[in-house]
């Protein structure tokens, strides 16, 4: 059993061997347990992933347990980056670099902002695509899921969500991106937005477009 | 349990238009006969909230094909839910200021697949 915990966090001994036990019962090389489970005694449900090309599908004798099949063509991503950077895993975990786009981080964007308004309440979950791509354009740092539980926690409200959106994501995409691009890509998107004024999401993403453009604009 | 053929019925009479909406997904018919009466229900009314305008939907500004219309022409509405450990995700697809042309029912696997070909998704995040 490998523990990956570069920052050092405390995990919980009999989940660590829950984890341990329940990826034992996996009939693949390269699986792993991640998430609040290692961490939060309150939190119960077992997120376990397998890296797999096989196709199977693989069963645990916890019903709590969750299995998550990853292709090894989505360890180039983000999310496999965050999920695997805190776990326990079953053996050394293959490590492809990160390939992430801009023109990702727009759609990730473009689904949490909708996401977020039909979901005031209960909009965590949506959330974490947008903080993970935002925290990783603004510092280069990926963030684990320990940390990016934390960072979702720190918004009040879905208001304070479309605040943080607001307040980052023009400087992030101004500092990360050519000018040239921006103003050529930004432009582009605004104007796919014109037509579409009866939605309150593309309203706002119209908005952080013109933002976005008039950012590198005014230098 | 819900009969799948009441199931389509019921979301093309809420969705209200001569064109028929297409039903697609991978077990399709065996998700909806182990859907509650009440997991419907919640599917009925968001697909009344979807017509109702009260549902924000997720617009991708890209020329990329995806059948006979530009993405750009699209709208994507998406709702999700839980049975036991397995989520679940139904997407119903609008031609803008026009009509309804697809509704998707299926597991995350095939929500990933449906995402891609809609250009809602590029990379593996």
């Amino acid at each position: 059993m490998i523990i990956y915990n570069p920052h050092d966090r405390r995990i919980i001994k009999e989940r660590a061997c829950e984890a341990g036990r329940l990826l034992d019962q996996i009939p693949a090389r390269y699986c792993f347990v991640t998430g609040s489970f290692l961490h939060k005694e309150e939190y119960r449900d077992i997120d376990i992933f397998v890296i797999s090309r096989s196709g199977k599908e693989f069963r645990v004798d916890n019903k709590k347990a969750r299995i998550t099949i990853i292709d090894f063509n989505d360890l180039y991503s983000l999310f496999c980056h965050s999920i695997m950077k805190s776990c326990i895993a079953k053996d050394m975990l293959p490590m492809r670099p990160l390939k992430v786009t801009m023109s990702d981080y727009w759609r990730v964007i473009n689904e949490a902002v909708p996401a977020v308004l039909n979901q005031k309440q209960k909009y965590h979950k949506s959330v974490r695509f947008l903080v993970l791509y935002t925290e990783y354009f603004n510092s280069g740092e990926v963030l684990d899921t320990f940390q990016l539980d934390a960072k979702i926690l720190e918004f009040r409200d879905y208001k304070d969500v479309l605040r943080y959106i607001k307040e980052n994501v023009p400087a992030t995409i101004g500092k990360r991106t050519k000018k040239s691009y921006i103003k050529r890509f930004f432009y582009t998107q605004a104007g796919y937005y014109r037509d579409v004024k009866e939605y309150p999401a593309q309203g706002f993403l119209r908005a952080l477009a013109h933002s976005i453009t008039q950012g590198v604009a005014n230098g | 349990m819900v009969e799948p053929r009441e199931f389509r019925k019921r979301i093309q009479e809420i969705v209200s238009q001569d064109y028929k909406v297409e039903f697609l997904g991978k077990n399709f018919d065996q998700i909806v006969s182990i859907l509650t009466d009440t997991k419907a229900g919640k599917i009925y009314s968001w697909v009344n909230e979807v017509v109702s305008k009260k549902i924000q939907p997720i617009f991708i500004g890209s020329e990329k094909q995806y059948k006979n219309w530009a993405v750009s022409e699209l709208f994507t509405f998406r709702h999700q839910f839980s049975i036991g450990n397995t989520e679940y995700r139904t997407l119903l697809v609008k031609v803008k200021n026009s009509i309804y042309i697809e509704f998707h029912l299926g597991n995350h696997k095939y929500y990933d697949k449906i995402r891609k070909e809609l250009d809602l998704k590029k990379s593996s995040y």
